[in-house]
């Protein structure tokens, strides 16, 4: 991980990014993070930087904590791709399709394995997106195959503006009724809206 | 063996003979389709047997073609490839704008038009999407195999191509026997 980050400075950064959407400046849309700063930076101290990384559609805080350079992660979003960051060299990945990157992160995980190297995947995704098919069957598979991955998942018991737990009428999730090895979560209230920066884009 | 099954057979074992090549997808390591027929001589240590969920598989390709292999992701019919095609589309196809890797990660997609002969499994089973597919997708080659000739020079192509395009071969299950 970069050590040099800390909550305040993440929360700026992501502050700095705010200002620059409201203002109209980047033509696409962009996913906040917030109130998840400190779990992250735990997370991120066991990431090595020969490890993989990938994410949904709110990355820029896993995108710094890897070690891409603030700038350009920061040319990337105002370039008008933070929906999708990818910095390969670095070796972090990111899609904006629902799941879309879990599957992916267990093809590079069996990759690790049967090269047997001491490379690790983290893949993170969010409460409502664990409840999907393509989550359930990668973890189980990761499970069984005892792949070198780790499945952490950001619950802020929201996807968009649904509540997740309301939707599946259930006051709990899968992950928190079968507890797996291959899972960490945590729980989070953020202060900005699923995209955007507070001044309504509707896209 | 007709020419179109040995041609097919000659083809994985081009690909086999790349170091980075990998198998993946129901049927390759234990028998059951007709495609199997044709990896009988890969060595079983390339081949990776999937649970049957086609978006999954497909993920599972792209990941370990980020990862540095070449992965040949084995559908045996169109109607059961329709289930990937959020991996294909959204993913594989769209991978070369938004991973800005300076070799984007190559995958080979082997599917089939199902046979009808001895027996027609009906609609479900016998579909052809390729000009739909082709429609949807802008870096992968995509190419119906009509002819035994076309088969090993469509999968040496794909195999040796460095220009970001994946592949996407079709077959047509009732050749095997011509």
């Amino acid at each position: 991980m970069d050590l040099k980050w800390t909550s305040k400075s993440l929360r700026n950064f992501e502050s700095e990014i705010s200002e620059i959407f409201n203002s109209g400046k980047i033509k696409a849309p962009v996913h906040l993070s917030d109130g998840n700063e400190n779990e992250l930076i735990n997370i991120f101290k066991d990431i090595s930087s020969s490890d993989w990384v990938l994410c949904s559609w709110r990355s820029h805080y896993q995108a710094l904590l890897k070690g891409v350079p603030a700038e350009q992660v920061k040319s990337e979003i105002i370039s008008g791709r933070s929906i999708s960051l990818c910095f390969p060299e670095y070796r972090f990945f990111s899609s904006a399709i629902v799941g879309g990157h879990v599957s992916i992160s267990i093809g590079i995980a069996l990759h690790e394995k049967k090269k047997n190297t001491k490379n690790h995947v983290w893949c993170f995704l969010g409460d409502m997106t664990s409840e999907t098919g393509v989550a359930q069957t990668s973890i189980r598979y990761a499970e069984t195959h005892d792949l070198p991955i780790t499945f952490v998942i950001e619950d802020n018991g929201l996807s968009v503006l649904t509540e997740t737990r309301s939707v599946w009428a259930s006051s709990t999730l899968r992950y928190e009724e079968i507890k797996s090895s291959k899972v960490v979560s945590f729980k989070y209230k953020s202060k900005y809206p699923h995209a955007g920066a507070g001044v309504r884009v509707q896209f | 063996m007709g020419h179109y099954q040995i041609e097919l057979t000659k083809a994985m074992e081009l690909l086999a003979s790349n170091d980075k090549v990998i198998f993946i997808g129901q049927s390759v390591e234990v028998a059951g389709t007709l495609m199997r027929t044709t990896l009988e001589n890969i060595n079983p240590k390339k081949l990776i047997e999937m649970p049957v969920d086609e978006d999954f598989q497909m993920g599972v390709a792209n990941g370990f073609a980020l990862a540095g292999y070449i992965p040949i992701s084995v559908f045996p019919r169109w109607n059961f490839l329709l289930l990937a095609t959020n991996q294909i589309v959204n993913h594989l196809d769209k991978l070369k704008e938004i991973s800005r890797l300076g070799v984007p990660p190559k995958v080979i997609i082997r599917t089939s038009i199902g046979s009808v002969k001895p027996l027609h499994p009906g609609p479900q089973h016998t579909g052809d999407f390729t000009d739909a597919f082709k429609l949807m997708c802008k870096n992968i080659n995509i190419v119906r195999l009509d002819s035994h000739e076309q088969i090993v020079p469509q999968y040496r192509l794909a195999l040796e191509r460095d220009d970001g395009v994946c592949t996407l071969l079709v077959e047509w299950g009732d050749k095997y026997a011509e």
